[in-house]
């Protein structure tokens, strides 16, 4: 059926079918003769005379121009369907990539592995001990020598269930609580360092990382990083840190 | 790449195939123009250069109306031959306008539009307002008439 509508010049065949059909047809005998029989045609037509009183009115050079092309008929175009859709993705992922780096702290490796291990961690690893959270910092550096190992206000008032003492995969010393409320898990860890300098490498506020499950809000202060996590969303720790900053 | 444009002489010719008089083709074209000019002139310019086909086959349409109809007959028709081009090539161009120009519509504007050579294949149909099954038929149709023609006026002989 395209083959009897098949356009004489090339520059006519803007249609995927078409092309496609005149692809298919080109070793054709018959349609070779229709070809020939159409250019015959084509080459009559263009050999009409123009009559003198139209030269005259309208010169040769006076051309019609093509219409513009719609949005509509751009977008239903499929090579710039396609081609919207790889930039859309492309897009959504240098955004997400953006927002992960902006949202990257330092020390936020530990902060995730250690909510691997909050995930994994039972209340009979950790040694009973009934306080309010905030008392735990003298605690630790009585018993342990670790300065500033403070649990921060925000979380301060929490009553424990039981603390423990660690060192992690790198040798580093964590503190662990478990609070009464949610089943919270407090962890102390020191602050990343610059491998150069040795000095630590702070950050403002709290900020939030996701895992498996978990969530965990982290702070740092004094070369210390205190995080709280627990089994949820963001939203559960969210109040706590607001609280905070009233 | 440079923008298509349409050469607006192509427009007469398409009213000369469709009328097959150098006096009525004219008026058309004329008429279409001035049309076109008015519109412009109110703010109205016709956007879609296929405005200037549409408007000048309803023009052709209408002033052939008035003169000798083509009847409604089946014509006889004959298989395309390698020889077609040159008992075309013997041919002059009013000699097929007024063949084209006697075919009933909408085969009428489909060969002449087709054989401007001007349009791509959405562009006949939209001018046309066929169905694709219905434009190739015909086309088709047309082609093999135009060859029996061709062979009872002026059969091939062999060099």
């Amino acid at each position: 059926m395209l083959m009897q509508c098949a356009p004489l010049s090339d520059e006519r065949v803007t249609d995927r079918a078409m092309r496609a059909a005149l692809h298919r047809a080109r070793k054709n005998e018959q349609f070779a003769i229709q070809k020939s029989f159409d250019r015959a045609v084509a080459t009559l037509v263009h050999a009409i005379p123009i009559p003198q009183e139209i030269t005259d009115w309208v010169p040769p050079e006076a051309f019609i121009s093509r219409p513009q092309r719609s949005w509509r008929s751009l977008a239903k175009n499929p090579a710039i369907l396609a081609t919207g859709i790889a930039i859309g993705v492309i897009a959504v992922i240098a955004v997400s990539h953006v927002v992960d780096r902006i949202n990257r702290f330092p020390g936020e490796p530990t902060a995730r592995r250690l909510l691997t291990v909050a995930s994994s961690t039972h209340s009979m690893m950790l040694d009973p001990v009934k306080t309010d959270a905030g008392s735990l910092g003298d605690f630790f550096f009585m018993k342990h020598r670790l300065a500033h190992y403070d649990v921060p206000p925000e979380f301060a008032d929490l009553r424990t269930l039981g603390c423990r003492v660690f060192d992690d995969e790198e040798g580093q010393r964590v503190a662990q609580v478990w609070v009464v409320e949610k089943r919270m898990q407090f962890f102390l860890f020191p602050a990343e360092r610059d491998v150069k300098t040795g000095g630590v490498k702070h950050f403002n506020g709290w900020r939030f990382i996701d895992q498996e499950g978990w969530s965990g809000v982290v702070r740092e202060e004094n070369g210390v990083c205190f995080m709280a996590s627990l089994r949820g969303r963001q939203r559960d720790l969210a109040p706590y840190v607001s609280k905070g900053k009233e | 790449m440079a923008e298509a444009k349409q050469n607006l002489l192509q427009l007469y010719r398409f009213c000369y195939l469709m009328l097959a008089d150098t006096r009525k083709a004219q008026e058309v074209f004329h008429a279409t123009l001035r049309d076109a000019a008015q519109r412009s002139a109110e703010g109205e310019s016709p956007g879609d250069r296929l405005w200037f086909f549409r408007d000048a086959r309803w023009r052709c349409l209408k002033a052939s109306e008035q003169g000798l109809q083509a009847e409604d007959v089946d014509l006889e028709q004959a298989e395309l031959t390698n020889w077609a081009p040159a008992q075309i090539e013997k041919l002059e161009p009013n000699q097929l306008a007024i063949w084209i120009s006697a075919a009933p519509e909408p085969q009428r504007t489909a060969l002449a539009l087709f054989y401007l050579d001007e349009f791509d294949y959405r562009e006949l149909l939209s001018l046309c307002e066929t169905k694709p099954a219905e434009l190739a038929k015909l086309l088709s149709d047309g082609r093999h008439q135009f060859q029996a023609w061709l062979n009872a006026t002026m059969p091939f002989v062999e060099p």
